[in-house]
């Protein structure tokens, strides 16, 4: 077993690299933001010195290399926008995301993925921030600003969640092992826990990796709505302003918090259910 | 010899053929959750396929003259524009009758753009394990970790933006999960007993895949698979609210969504009546999702 | 059935566990950094429910505190680098520059005492003022000018074109500076008004540029307090202003809102005191809410819809100045304005509009006419028209995809079928600068100067990043606008270039449109110009 979490460790690390290359391509093939960050007026020579002084003119592969370079050394090189440090500014936002996404947790089992949850959003804000004036329509204050925003963003993943872990439970339910289990006569209860849901979180731990991706593409638009100063919101603003260093900080960050939770449930599959075998 | 079991297999379908109708009937009876999705579903089906037919006006005619006008049942609004009209003056009820289509279209074909890849891949890396199970995980893990807004600007600044590169998108990042359903329930399958029943009464590993293990995912994957469409309706309006959906010549609801969202207190029917279609259609979705998962549970009747 | 109705008895339930959860655990929360919070979190007990907006206004007014939301993140407090224009509305309240352009349109002192300008109207010679401190201490004098004015020329800086219009600046002594610029230049000092912010070199040579934009010094009538990145930016009371009696606030806190339906909200709820950028569809749902008050300006913000003789445009049919002509005869502009922006903006005559020098009142806009559309076409060899590619940015102008859809449908009747793509704003201002978007594609210009010389020169000259077309006559007028210095004569060079452009239109020109902007009816002087800009130093909350 311990080989396979070492293959695992190394394929993890194997798949940062390869988001990092893919998003430094891929941003880079959607336009630069030399246009964006001089002013309308300026003449084309310009744009093109800064197109320059900024290594954009380079082939893709040297400026990949030259990244890596910088990246292994701890350098994630100055948002563009910002002019500061990108990973020191990613690291800012993290905070509120997690707030939001631990709030989010708790508010765990609602509606259900019936509304739209940026025209939800917008809804509640009209209701209960304007007519009833219970929580802020914006920010990130006290704890009351973090309800609508966390409320909106929970109604799709949760339900999805929520019918999922029921259709695992009817399923491993009527299980022959479960069968026997109560023929056997162990109590209910010793059932539930013993067999069922030992089984159900085999199934679940594989979704919440995929959950977690969703939260993250998700909250862009709650962030946005909300004004909440959070990942999503650093996301949709960075792609948009074609930050490179800052969108490639974001992806080190979340690649590497995405691999960790599927390093840790795949890992988590393994011990709970011994049955599963690893070459 | 050849040709009896051929009319036995004939005889077993005609039979599992009325079997099944009988188990629908019987299982509907039980579950009205599942008779209101169906009729939804059929009724959602039948707007979109008839649609020309239904709409009473072509959903991309502007008349900026007759903008934002009321619903009929509202104060001022009149009897030619049932929905009322949105900001360029388009007849609402008509682009909600042709928004059908598309989220029809995104839906079915994204998820099954979703199925195929992944029912493919999980099963190939739950059968073969090892390298190839790693390199497939790992691809898998790859996507996941993507930021799926700038897959989603690539995608949109690479091949434009279409109907077919909406469907593209959310086919190929819905995905994973389907490779790792498939490929956990391959995993779980491969150790059962009664695969190792037919593995010692002489069946091939590949055939035992094909004929055993998907044919006991079936239920699974369409039960997961209409949540994901309503998934991908809802998805459809994110790309709108972003700006990225499909073309403003196609009429979605999530372009109409996000037209109206600067005006949900003034003309609140612009962005009403697209927002409950995409509420009715997911809840559709939902019943219906959730009785397949009942009517295909092997072990409930 | 039931099922929906058991999830929504949990929903109630889990909601008021969530509340719950948080309610128990107040003080684990990091207390907010603005002191008008603090105390209200010191007074009220954890359980206290009814906070309501109104008692935090009771709160904020004993200290005079004014909340602004901004449109986008500000990216930096440093001006040679800030990007959004209305993002240098906060620095503004934090620099002075050596000249000020008052309401009126005039230049006046600011930093400079006064200043000379020579004959043939290249240097300029500023007597500084001697008795200016930075909010730090450090002295103001000649090396703040020249520091200024180098750290505007790095590569980087996005607004260098504004420091580039001065090849030279000569320290006289400690409170006089030579400046020259590259030419007559009319619009030196309203750009310096702008961009100008001056600087403490000794402050910056401590902490380094990088440090500076981030937190920093100036001589304005707001210093700087804390800036949470994505969350706040909170400028105190600078009590040694040069303008005695200003400010008349203590505090100002400006916050992000991007999405403009949460900005209508926030006014609504008290929470903020000056939102801008509303849709006209917005201004009007609030027309009628107590505590608020909407205010209209006209800007000075051109839309257009560009022909193309650089790039993509070239041998297209758009080249005939009959199917110029039809295009613009062929959009109503009156019922878009109508109808997408209940009758709040003007149909723009050209790129000079009613605020601008030399402004020709006498052209009117074309009119919808789509017979004579027609007859134009005909005549230029097109009777059924023609293909062609068209290209609007989506979210980047209030309603403008609406209005690029609304002039596709007017295009299509006349017989011209418009392949309209709405493309995210990355991209499209990508291609924009590289000349690569289809031949009608639809933009804004906007301008801050009196003069409209620079708007011009964006559009039509051949070596600007953003200009699509070019013709000799058009050229040899602006040469001519630059070289003269009278202004009568630069006046009536102007009319004849709108009168010019007018008959062969290098566009089709559609709108100038008001801007609606919400403040609580307690905030008085607040008073934004044109260009959206806006100074609080004598801003007052009641």
């Amino acid at each position: 077993m311990q080989r396979y979490f070492l293959s695992r460790i190394g394929q993890s690390i194997a798949i940062i690299i390869g988001v990092l290359f893919l998003v430094f391509f891929m941003v880079r093939v959607t336009g630069d933001p030399a246009a964006l960050m001089m002013s309308r007026n300026a003449t084309q020579e310009d744009v093109e010195a800064f197109r320059e002084k900024m290594g954009f003119n380079r082939p893709i592969y040297v400026q990949f290399a030259d990244f890596i370079t910088h990246a292994i050394r701890g350098d994630f090189g100055n948002s563009l926008r910002y002019r500061m440090p990108a990973m020191q500014l990613v690291l800012e936002r993290i905070p509120a995301t997690v707030e939001l996404a631990s709030v989010l947790a708790r508010a765990l089992g609602l509606i259900g993925q019936s509304v739209p949850n940026f025209w939800l959003a917008l809804i509640l804000i009209i209701i209960f921030a304007v007519n009833l004036q219970w929580f802020p329509s914006f920010g990130r204050d006290d704890w009351k600003s973090v309800v609508l925003p966390a409320v909106s963003l929970a109604l799709f993943p949760m339900g999805q969640f929520v019918r999922l872990t029921r259709a695992t439970v009817l399923d491993v339910r009527s299980q022959n092992y479960v069968r026997t289990a109560y023929s056997k006569g162990l109590s209910k209860r010793t059932v539930y826990f013993q067999h069922i849901l030992r089984n159900v979180a085999l199934s679940l731990i594989s979704i919440i990796g995929i959950q977690f991706g969703y939260l993250l593409s998700g909250s862009i638009y709650i962030e946005f709505i909300f004004s909440w100063p959070g990942i999503g919101q650093m996301i949709a603003e960075s792609v948009a302003g074609r930050d490179f260093p800052l969108i490639q900080a974001i992806a080190i960050f979340t690649s590497v918090v995405i691999v960790l939770i599927n390093l840790l449930t795949d890992m988590a599959y393994v011990i709970i259910d011994p049955r599963i075998k690893y070459g | 010899m050849q040709t009896t079991t051929a009319i036995n297999l004939r005889y077993e379908e005609r039979r599992g053929y009325i079997y099944h109708i009988n188990r629908i009937i019987r299982s509907l009876r039980n579950d009205l959750g599942g008779v209101i999705g169906l009729f939804l579903f059929f009724s959602i089906s039948i707007t979109a396929i008839f649609a020309p037919s239904i709409a009473p006006y072509d959903p991309l005619q502007q008349n900026l003259r007759d903008s934002k006008l009321s619903p009929a049942f509202m104060e001022g609004g009149t009897w030619k524009h049932l929905f009322g009209t949105d900001k360029l003056g388009r007849d609402l009820f008509s682009r909600i009758v042709f928004g059908t289509r598309v989220s029809l279209l995104v839906g079915f074909f994204g998820v099954l753009i979703a199925a195929s890849i992944g029912m493919f891949f999980g099963l190939i890396a739950g059968y073969m394990g090892g390298h190839v199970d790693n390199v497939i995980m790992g691809l898998t893990n790859l996507i996941l970790a993507l930021p799926y807004l700038l897959f989603v600007v690539f995608i949109a600044s690479i091949l434009g933006r279409s109907l077919l590169n909406v469907i593209l998108i959310f086919g190929l990042t819905d995905a994973p999960l389907f490779i790792r359903l498939t490929r956990g329930e391959v995993l779980r399958l491969r150790e059962s007993v009664y695969i190792h029943a037919a593995l010692s009464l002489g069946a091939k590993m590949p055939r035992i895949l094909f004929r055993h293990i998907l044919l006991n995912l079936v239920g699974a994957l369409i039960t997961i698979a209409t949540f994901e469409m309503s998934g991908m309706i809802f998805y459809e309006a994110g790309l709108g609210f972003l700006g990225l959906s499909v073309p403003p010549s196609v009429p979605s609801w999530g372009n109409m969504l996000s037209q109206g969202r600067d005006t949900l207190t003034t003309y609140p029917w612009i962005a009403t009546f697209p927002g409950l279609a995409i509420m009715v259609t997911s809840l559709a979705m939902n019943l219906l999702g959730d009785w397949l998962r009942d009517f295909f549970d092997p072990h409930r009747h | 059935m039931k099922q929906l109705f058991i999830t929504f008895t949990l929903f109630i339930i889990m909601a008021s566990m969530a509340v719950g959860c948080n309610n128990a655990t107040p003080e684990s929360k990091e207390p907010p950094q603005d002191e008008s919070h603090e105390e209200s979190s010191v007074e009220k007990p954890a359980e206290t429910e009814d906070e309501s907006p109104a008692d935090d206004a009771a709160d904020l007014d004993k200290e005079k505190v004014l909340r602004i939301a901004l449109t986008s993140q500000l990216n930096s407090f440093d001006l040679p680098y800030t990007l959004e224009r209305t993002l240098r509305n906060v620095t503004w309240a934090i620099y002075d520059s050596l000249v000020w352009v008052d309401e009126q349109g005039n230049v006046v002192p600011a930093l400079a005492k006064d200043w000379e300008i020579s004959e043939d109207g290249i240097t300029y010679t500023f007597h500084l003022r001697d008795d200016i401190t930075f909010h730090n201490g450090e002295l103001f004098n000649a090396d703040s000018v020249l520091l200024t004015w180098q750290r505007g020329l790095n590569e980087e800086a996005g607004n260098k074109k504004s420091f580039q219009l001065v090849t030279d600046i000569e320290k006289v002594d400690d409170y006089t500076v030579n400046i020259t610029t590259d030419g007559p230049s009319p619009l030196l000092l309203d750009t310096m008004s702008t961009y100008w912010g001056m600087v403490p070199p000794k402050y910056i040579a401590e902490v380094g540029d990088e440090e500076f934009g981030r937190k920093p010094i100036g001589t304005g009538p707001f210093m700087y307090e804390e800036w949470v990145t994505g969350e706040r930016i909170v400028l105190m009371k600078n009590p040694n202003y040069f303008r005695e009696g200003y400010p008349k606030l203590d505090k100002v806190i400006f916050r992000t809102i991007s999405e403009s339906a949460t900005r209508v909200a926030a006014i609504q709820t008290g929470e903020m005191d000056i939102v801008t950028r509303l849709s006209a569809d917005e201004a009007d749902s609030l027309r009628d809410k107590d505590g608020v008050e909407v205010m209209k300006y006209s800007i000075d913000r051109v839309y257009y819809i560009t022909f193309n003789n650089l790039t993509s445009g070239k041998g297209l049919p758009t080249e005939n100045v009959n199917v110029r002509l039809a295009m613009n005869y062929a959009v109503d502009m009156d019922t878009i304005i109508e109808r997408l922006f209940n009758g709040h903006a003007i149909p723009a005559t050209g790129f000079i509009t009613a605020n601008n020098f030399g402004h020709d009142a006498s052209i009117k806009p074309y009119g919808y006419d789509p017979d004579k559309a027609r007859e134009l076409l005909t005549e230029a060899g097109y009777p059924d028209g023609f293909d062609i590619g068209m290209a609007c940015p989506i979210g980047a102008y209030t309603s403008f995809d609406d209005v690029c859809q609304a002039i596709q449908g007017y295009l299509g009747e006349v017989g011209i079928n418009a392949d309209l793509e709405l493309m995210e704003t990355g991209k499209y201002w990508d291609l924009e600068s590289k000349k690569e978007l289809p031949p009608l594609f639809g933009e804004s210009w906007s301008n801050s100067a009196s003069e409209s010389l620079i708007r011009l020169e964006g559009l039509l000259r051949a070596d600007a990043t953003y200009s699509t077309w070019t013709e000799p006559t058009i050229d040899d007028l602006l040469d001519k606008i630059t070289m003269t210095a009278k202004p009568e004569d630069r006046a009536e060079l102007y009319k004849e270039l709108q009168q010019y452009m007018h008959d062969n239109p290098p566009f089709i020109y559609l709108y100038v449109p008001s801007t609606f902007e919400a403040i609580r009816n307690n905030v008085k002087d607040y008073t934004p110009r044109a260009a959206e800009n806006y100074f609080l130093y004598e801003t007052i909350v009641e």
